[in-house]
């Protein structure tokens, strides 16, 4: 039998093939390692920030103190000393976000090996000459350029197209900018999704944040680009903890990318992001990740521990958001992309590929809150657990008693390759009215006999055969990624998967 | 997010039982908190003595015309006086629960006259365990019986659950089918309206083993029903079925581990839960499958039918597999009755209430076809039609 | 027999009007097809008279021998002889279909004060009225159209029909989904019904129906109103020339 030889060959998993795990030699700038109010008065003063940011800070510090890591998640990981961590680590020289031409050349370099062009000018031609088609383009997709976010360790080191953004109205900087710059918007909208004392690691970034994206679209703007933030833990020994803030007004549009890669070191880092959506009357907000930390290798040394809060709040009537992420990397992920749907009408969608390899431990989904009426939602969750890795799939559907008519459809669907890993369904559905219709469905198998000899025997090897059938598996989700990230995905799941058929 | 430390001082109900009741914090338990829902402090029942009582009361089981042997259990102990004994092989002690969980502790503390049944070869008639609970002031019972089934042989297991009085019923019946065993269980959770109701059922099946099993859960105020089917050898089969019938502010739970420890079993559970009034039905499906157990074949399922704006229904419906080479699903789902449904039966002339009851009963007839035994599924049917009539306008 | 005046249809929940005025008369006896193009609001029409909810009538009457048949129940219409076959039958899992038919004859005997039919009786109807329309006991066996191919479904409607032999059908385009040798079948079963004090109204996109179940009048729907009316050659006409001056004049 063709498995046989999948088996033989999913033993041998090789992990190691992160491409990403370089380092990048640039003199840093640390806070005291450990945590105390002292280094949070260090961040704070850092950025300059205002008074009431540093209260705010130093609230959410005291809530932490008295908080325990949640422990229901069906991860296991040895106990994170938070003392030993530094907080906050900066390249040297960049004290805020600067224009392009003065960004250190080792960091420009760094997002170009990372694929990630930060020179305005290549990025409108790309890898292409003026005038060519890009393939997307071909096969009838539009392709326009996307405006980046780099947030390298602790701080956003450039963002692009700024001013063309400014022309649409759109507001698209670190929040450390818009701390500055924005402060009444900022000030009206952090916290107001996740606050400050939500969980254990909610308000560990509460407390610590240092940088991350602030997106604001004005009412009735459909953003005229793509937007991205790019994040890359460099440091040894450093906790990333960013925080994003996008907040959607009236009738506006706006989709959204992030991108993650984190060196190989034999150590692990903590990652605790939050990032709070918020979609006004009839806003929406289509939120993407790849995420690509690195995993640690075949032994489950190092990795990122990507522990992040991830909320969207459908404010107002008719407003919609819709996470999609492919979650390929980190060494344990802990993550549940939510909606909050109160206004009526509202819509949330959750689309997600996971893929886990060696030994990594995925503990991911999604929480729908139905509050208003009329409320729907969509989940399509497609969790693929090779090597000795875990595969969890957590979610919870709810409907309060005044959501009536609320929707909900859930699709979550588990692929195992190899005998030495699992893959688990953990939803919860809660209906408090009659008039809220739910289904849910569920499936857990492995790569089918029938369908790898029947594309084998079209020609086919055993590791092109698993590629396409897994991408069959996740297409459902693929297709809601930007165009411009959909050919990138489907080569990041092929060498996800890379070792687990030779 | 904080945890709580465990609950240090026990509230009057926990001391009257003699153990901690679970509570929300705990992960099973996060829609039926005992600690909060039961305030009354149940004292230890007392053997019930009036024969006469007690045989007004098996007259009046639903059951009592079919041709069933019949063993009665009363406030927990074996009534002999009522019961068809003769060339049954009793004992008396049971071994211990699969699970160590809350009520198998609160069934410890309770249960003090376990017995256990033997059967062997095929049974002559079914068995009809009828289980009483009299109660003059609140009281709680625990029984406790093990059933265990020699390898090729095959059983009707009929259970009944009743009672008078405000009680906590606590049985836990353990069923171990040996290779190549047949068994059909069916369960009638019909206890009285004020009753508080936390059984086990804790079933573990040999090679080739097959267990056909349903539960009516319709009595009782608060219900609890943790179950288990322990797949031990190759080549079981299992379907586990049940039908919720609740209305007022009933609250029924049903916990079901189906645990596939080795290769080649097949199990099904379907649970269809119709609630009305402001009723709440939780179902939790589990379905665990081991490293080594591949080739499993595991399906469940959970719907649920509201017939009124306050009913509410949860589930959680969950798969652990650690095994690559099986075939594993669920499927929940919750809403009202189909409006295209209704209207297609009144548009052919059927009133709106009889419309109503013919969906009910349709949603519910899956389970209750599934019923191997004439006697019983028109017992069942007859109950579900009193239900129906009572709750459908 | 049906009297159709001047009614005005909205969604429900939409602010859309569907039916814009719309009249007909249909007499005991007669055979009437309506057709017109998809979105004319034909289906609008046979859903508002058999009582579906999602629909509100702002204005005009339809009445059945006198009665206002809008103020009635979905059953009590059926009782007082209303008969919908269905465009697309509903599949209802687990309700049998002989049950399914015993409960819907008996209630509307009921309804109309008659006594109910005994057991072999009805076995007996069943079996007769199902030979005729090649509906085998497998199916009648099965759960309401449950599992039922396209021409299957069809033919269990007009079953249902001979069975509770109402006075006034709508058929909603029965003959969708059927190939030649099934649409015949369930023309024959059609005709077999018709008599002095049955009517029918016959909803149909297309003309070949009509080749089998010829109609005495010929309607043409367009964007919710009754544009023309005419005798069978009407839709001859339609099949040649189609819908297309219709829908502009109507706009």
């Amino acid at each position: 039998m063709a498995d046989q030889d999948t088996i033989d060959l999913v033993k041998d998993i090789d992990v190691d093939k992160y491409k990403y795990g370089f380092t990048t030699d640039i003199e840093q700038e640390f806070a005291p390692r450990g945590l105390s109010e002292e280094v949070i008065r260090f961040i704070s003063a850092k950025k300059n920030e205002p008074d009431w940011m540093l209260d705010w800070r130093l609230h959410a510090y005291r809530r932490w103190l008295d908080m325990v890591e949640p422990t229901w998640a069906k991860v296991s990981y040895p106990p994170i000393d938070f003392q030993s961590l530094y907080y906050y680590a900066a390249p040297k020289n960049v004290a805020g976000p600067k224009s392009l031409d003065e960004v250190d050349p080792k960091l420009l370099e760094t997002y170009a090996k990372l694929g990630i062009p930060l020179k305005e000018q290549e990025i409108l031609a790309g890898v292409r000459k003026q005038g060519e088609k890009s393939h997307l383009e071909e096969e009838g997709g539009t392709s326009m350029p996307v405006a980046v976010d780099a947030v390298f360790d602790s701080v956003s080191v450039v963002t692009t197209f700024k001013e063309e953004l400014k022309k649409a109205g759109v507001i698209f900087c670190s929040i450390s900018e818009a701390l500055r710059d924005h402060p009444d918007l900022v000030k009206k909208y952090l916290g107001s999704v996740v606050p400050q004392g939500d969980n254990f690691y909610a308000a560990l970034n509460a407390a610590v944040f240092s940088d991350g994206s602030f997106v604001y679209v004005p009412p009735n703007t459909r953003c005229p680009m793509e937007l991205s933030t790019y994040f890359r833990i460099n440091a040894k020994n450093t906790g990333q903890f960013e925080r994003t803030l996008i907040i959607a007004d009236k009738g506006s549009y706006v989709s959204y990318l992030e991108g993650c890669t984190a060196p190989t070191r034999e150590e692990t880092q903590l990652h605790a992001a939050v990032v709070e959506l918020i979609a006004l009357e009839g806003a929406e907000i289509k939120y993407s990740t790849v995420q690509n930390w690195y995993p640690g290798d075949k032994d489950g040394k190092g990795g990122v521990y990507n522990f992040v809060t991830k909320r969207g709040d459908c404010r107002e009537a008719h407003a919609k958001i819709s996470w999609t992420q492919v979650e390929t990397g980190s060494a344990i992920t802990w993550k549940y992309p939510s909606c909050i749907l109160r206004g009526d009408h509202a819509r949330g969608e959750f689309y997600s590929i996971a893929i886990s390899n060696g030994r990594q431990q995925v503990d991911s989904g999604t929480k729908m809150i139905h509050l208003g009426k009329h409320t729907s939602s969509r989940i399509i969750s497609k969790g693929i657990a090779a090597g000795h890795s875990d595969n969890t799939y957590r979610g919870l559907v709810s409907a309060h008693r005044k959501a009536l008519h609320a929707r909900n459809f859930t699709q979550c669907d588990s692929l195992l390759i190899g005998d030495k890993c699992g893959a688990h369904t953990v939803p919860y559905l809660e209906a408090k009215t009659s008039t809220a219709q739910f289904e849910h469905e569920a499936t857990t198998s492995k790569i089918s006999d029938d369908q790898m000899f029947y594309v084998m025997s079209r020609g086919l090897s055993e590791e092109e055969a698993v590629a396409l059938i897994v991408n069959g598996f996740v297409r459902d989700v693929l297709q809601q990624l930007p165009m411009e990230f959909m050919a990138e995905t489907q080569k990041l799941i092929g060498i996800s998967l890379e070792g687990s058929v030779g | 997010m904080t945890t709580a430390a465990p609950a240090a001082v026990l509230t009057p109900a926990e001391m009257a039982i003699g153990t901690p009741l679970p509570s929300r914090r705990q992960e099973d338990w996060k829609w039926t908190d005992l600690r909060r829902r039961i305030e009354t402090p149940y004292e230890r029942a007392a053997a019930v003595a009036d024969a006469a009582r007690v045989a007004k009361l098996i007259a009046a089981d639903p059951l009592a015309k079919l041709p069933l042997r019949r063993v009665v259990f009363v406030n927990g102990v074996l009534d002999r006086t009522h019961s068809d004994l003769a060339g049954l092989t009793l004992t008396t002690g049971a071994p211990d629960l699969t699970e160590d969980e809350p009520l198998a502790t609160m069934n410890a503390t309770l249960a003090d006259a376990a017995v256990t049944l033997a059967i062997s070869g095929a049974a002559d008639r079914p068995l009809h365990l009828m289980f009483l609970t009299l109660a003059d002031t609140p009281a709680a019972v625990g029984a406790r019986v093990h059933v265990s089934v020699a390898d090729g042989a095959a059983l009707h297991l009929i259970e009944s659950h009743r009672g008078v009085g405000q009680y906590l019923a606590n049985p836990a019946l353990s069923l171990a089918l040996g290779k190549g065993a047949a068994v059909n269980r069916a369960k009638l959770e019909l206890e009285d309206a004020a009753a508080t109701h936390l059984a086990i059922a804790d079933m573990t099946l040999a090679a080739h083993a097959v267990l056909r099993d349903f539960t009516l859960t319709s009595g009782a105020a608060l219900n609890r029903q943790n179950g288990r089917v322990t797949f031990a050898g190759e080549g079981a089969d299992a379907r586990v079925t049940g039908a919720y019938l609740l209305g007022g502010s009933q609250h029924a739970d049903t916990r079901l581990v189906v645990d596939h420890q080795v290769p080649r079993c097949v199990s099904r559970e379907v649970f269809k839960c119709v609630m009305d009034g402001a009723a709440r039905g939780v179902f939790q499906g589990k379905v665990i499958v081991a490293r080594d157990a591949q080739k499993t074949d595991g399906k469940q399922s959970s719907h649920a039918l509201l017939l009124s704006e306050q009913a509410e229904f949860d589930a959680k419906p969950e798969l652990e597999i650690y095994a690559d080479d099986v075939v594993c699903g669920h499927g929940a789902t919750s809403g009202d009755l189909d409006h295209d449904h209704m209207f297609y039966l009144m548009s052919r002339g059927i009133p709106h209430d009889e419309a109503k009851a013919m969906l009910i009963a349709a949603f519910v007839g899956e389970v209750f076809d599934g019923v191997d035994h004439e006697g019983l599924k028109g017992v069942l049917t007859a109950f579900a039609e009193n239900w129906l009539a009572t709750h459908t306008r | 027999m049906l009297d159709i005046k001047n009614l005005h249809v909205k969604l429900a929940d939409e602010d859309r009007e569907i039916l814009k005025g719309l009249s007909l008369t249909v007499k005991p006896g007669e055979v009437h097809a309506i057709m017109g193009p998809n979105g004319s609001g034909k289906s609008t029409l046979s859903y508002v008279l058999a009582g579906r909810e999602g629909y509100e009538v702002t204005e005009g009457a339809a009445t059945l021998n006198g009665e206002d048949v809008l103020a009635l129940e979905p059953n009590e219409r059926a009782a007082k002889g209303l008969f919908l076959a269905f465009q697309y039958p509903i599949e209802i899992p687990g309700v049998a279909t002989m049950q399914f038919l015993k409960v819907a004859l008996n209630a509307q005997r009921k309804a109309r004060g008659e006594k109910e039919l005994s057991v072999p009786d009805f076995m007996r109807l069943v079996k007769d009225r199902a030979q005729k329309l090649n509906v085998t006991q497998e199916m009648l066996k099965r759960p309401v159209n449950v599992g039922f191919s396209g021409g299957e479904k069809k033919r269990a409607e007009i079953l249902q029909m001979a069975v509770l032999e109402p006075s006034l059908c709508i058929l909603d385009e029965t003959d969708s989904g059927l190939d030649i040798d099934a649409l015949r079948v369930v023309a024959e079963g059609v005709n077999a019904l018709r008599s002095p004090d049955r009517a029918m109204v016959v909803i149909t996109h297309y003309q070949r129906l009509l080749d089998y179940i010829v109609p005495d009048v010929v309607h043409v729907m367009a964007n919710g109103r009754i544009v023309r009316t005419g005798g069978k050659e009407l839709a001859k006409e339609l099949e040649a020339r189609g819908y297309a001056e219709y829908v502009e004049a109507a706009e």
